[in-house]
């Protein structure tokens, strides 16, 4: 197996907070690595300085993509460029990261233009293409971004993402805003994207049923610490760490007669090492 | 005189105007929102869940064509037909501004980009309540921490760029209850949220509603959030009411195809299914237009066991 990507001891503050404290994981490729914990843990700020949308304050991440191993860290923004084809983002608020004044048209065909991929012809047969792919209907391509409902504007931001084909994509809960029925079929259509093109995930999310589904290997954040990380079902069936136990503990069950009751936090052990 | 409902909703058919013809959001949607109950919509993406609460708060921007009714019945007053309020009607401001809060399906949309946070929460109850700025700055703070900040005092003095999504989240939350409405709308208020945040926020949402004795309308897709919270359920699909009834009956007896193939495409699910079955499920869940053909007697059977 080919490693795609290795994080080590990253680091990020805002002001006196420590935010990540040395983080280190590393990702085969063509293989989805689930990321859960706390909301306010540190997931988004993570992935963000991974992909350098923020500068971290220490520690290294290296990609092994077309152009060999490189610490992207280290790259000019000229360097980076051919990297953002490579590497993409499906951000946790999809309306905020649409712009309201362009076509859904024009937001799917911009990657594309601004990496000067094809003719306009064909640019716009692929954008179809994307959009039959997430489940949108061909007219949405003439709308805004306005006109569409949450789940549906998650899935612009999906369709975006995956038009260039990448190799990495990063989703910060990009599915959450869909109904099961729709979300089964686009984590159906990531993992066929994945055993056709050999994409690699890391995949932000609060759904621990989705995170058992969809991914290999995952990775438990509780306040700034990976508490816990391996494979999906080991992690599932005999979770280490209280925090993951709290986590399984909350997980709602689809009976109504089995009322949710999670673990009690004043009888765990929630103290960093 | 409604002595039972809050809200009834007749025929509402929403239909927006677009320079590429019309979209039809709602078609005939009825259903009411008793008093002192939670109800729960689900529903495909898409299916006019947040056209429906927009439509209560008469939020729909111009190009929304609507026909049918939306009567309130507020606790001490006159009914209200919401839908044919005027624009400049006082009785809007009442409405928007205390009878109904809502939680929007997106935070960010929902928070000013250039105030504090502990400024927006403690503005909601100078809205709705007479007290010195003093008295809503500390029942601000006292309602994040309900909503499970923590150092609140000192978030309260961060910008909204500086949250997580959770916590934006939580913070509009903490603004539609600080405001006592006799109507609660919450579009998908847990989806950013991890599960042992969201089991606090359901236990909170409720015990406010069982102390308010109002009710609450949640919209949501994870089923388990609505086993937990809900009394009854509304499931909708491409803009109209397919299944209307108590929760148990919905999820434990579903009577509509679509609402099994809705609790068969649970995550975790496929686990206990063939490829083939879950393929088939798929496809019949595609064929729906019509709303009828579905699910043989062998994913009936699969759709009704639970997952855990
Ligand atoms: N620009 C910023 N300035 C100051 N603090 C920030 C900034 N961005 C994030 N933070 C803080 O960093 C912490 C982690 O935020 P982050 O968005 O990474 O959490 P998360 O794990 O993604 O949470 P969620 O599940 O709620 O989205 C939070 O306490 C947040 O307040
Ligand atoms: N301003 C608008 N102009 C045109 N069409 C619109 C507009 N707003 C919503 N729609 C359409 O109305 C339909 C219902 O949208 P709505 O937002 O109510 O869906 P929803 O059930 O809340 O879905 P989700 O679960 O994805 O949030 C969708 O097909 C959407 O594209
Ligand atoms: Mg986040
Ligand atoms: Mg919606």
């Amino acid at each position: 197996m080919t490693q795609l990507l290795s994080v080590k001891n990253l680091c990020k503050s805002f002001g006196d907070q420590l935010i990540v404290n040395s983080v280190s994981f590393d990702v085969n490729e063509s293989s989805t690595l689930g990321i859960v914990g706390e909301s306010g843990s540190g997931k988004t700020t993570l992935v963000r300085s991974i992909l350098r949308a923020i500068d971290p304050d220490s520690g290294s991440v290296r990609y092994n993509g077309e152009a060999g191993w490189q610490n992207l860290h280290e790259l000019s923004a000229k360097e980076l460029l051919p990297l953002r084809r490579e590497v993409q983002m499906i951000f946790q608020d999809p309306f905020a990261s649409l712009n309201p004044r362009m076509t859904v048209q024009t937001i799917l065909e911009e990657p594309l233009v601004i990496h000067d991929l094809g003719d306009k012809a064909w640019r716009k047969q692929r954008v179809m293409e994307m959009l039959e792919k997430v489940q949108l209907d061909p007219s949405s391509a003439a709308r805004f971004p306005h006109a569409f409902s949450g789940g549906q504007r998650q899935r612009i931001g999906i369709a975006r993402a995956l038009i260039l084909e990448p190799r990495l994509v990063v989703c910060d809960e990009s599915v959450s805003a869909l109904d099961v029925s729709v979300q089964s079929q686009i984590l159906d259509l990531l993992k066929a994207l994945q055993s056709e093109l050999g994409l690699t995930y890391l995949f932000v999310a609060h759904d621990l049923r989705v995170v058992r589904e969809f991914c290999d290997e995952v990775l438990v954040m509780y306040s700034g610490n990976v508490v816990e990380q391996g494979p999906v079902e080991e992690v599932f069936n005999s979770p280490d760490h209280d925090y993951t136990r709290l986590l399984l503990s909350a997980i709602p069950s689809p009976d109504p007669d089995e009322k949710l009751d999670p673990l009690d936090r004043a009888t765990l052990n929630l103290q960093l090492a | 005189m409604s002595a039972n409902n809050l809200v009834s909703i007749n025929n509402l058919t929403v239909e927006f105007k677009t320079e590429l013809g019309s979209v039809t959001a709602l078609k005939d949607v009825s259903f009411d929102l008793p008093r002192n109950c939670i109800t729960a919509v689900v529903g495909e993406s898409g299916s006019g869940k947040s056209v429906t609460s927009n439509s209560i708060m008469r939020l729909l921007p111009d190009s929304a064509q609507t026909s049918g009714e939306i009567i309130l019945y507020p606790q001490k007053s006159e009914p209200i037909s919401i839908t044919s309020l005027a624009e400049k009607d006082p009785r809007l401001r009442s409405l928007r501004g205390g009878l109904v809060s809502m939680v929007f399906q997106e935070p960010m949309t929902a928070l000013s980009p250039v105030h504090r946070i502990g400024d927006q929460v403690a503005e909601a109850v100078l809205c709705h309540r007479e007290v010195s700025k003093e008295a809503a700055w500390s029942e601000a703070a006292s309602m994040l921490e309900q909503v499970g900040l923590t150092d609140v005092q000192q978030k309260m003095r961060m910008y909204p760029f500086e949250f997580s999504g959770g916590m934006r989240q939580r913070v509009i939350i903490a603004m539609a209850l600080i405001c006592h409405p006799q109507l609660l709308i919450c579009d998908e208020p847990t989806t950013a949220l991890d599960v042992t945040i969201q089991a606090e926020i359901l236990v909170l949402i409720k015990s406010l509603q069982q102390k308010l004795q109002n009710s609450v309308l949640f919209i949501t897709h994870d089923l388990g959030v609505v086993a937990q919270v809900a009394d009854r359920v509304v499931v909708m699909y491409d803009g109209q009411v397919l299944e209307v009834g108590d929760v148990k009956q919905i999820l434990k007896n579903p009577q509509h195809p679509y609402t099994c193939h809705l609790l068969a495409s649970m995550p975790g699910a496929e686990r206990r299914t063939t490829k083939e079955s879950k393929q088939k499920n798929w496809a019949a869940g595609a064929a729906l237009g019509g709303g009828t053909a579905l699910a043989t007697a062998e994913d009936g059977r699969q759709v009704r066991e639970f997952v855990r």
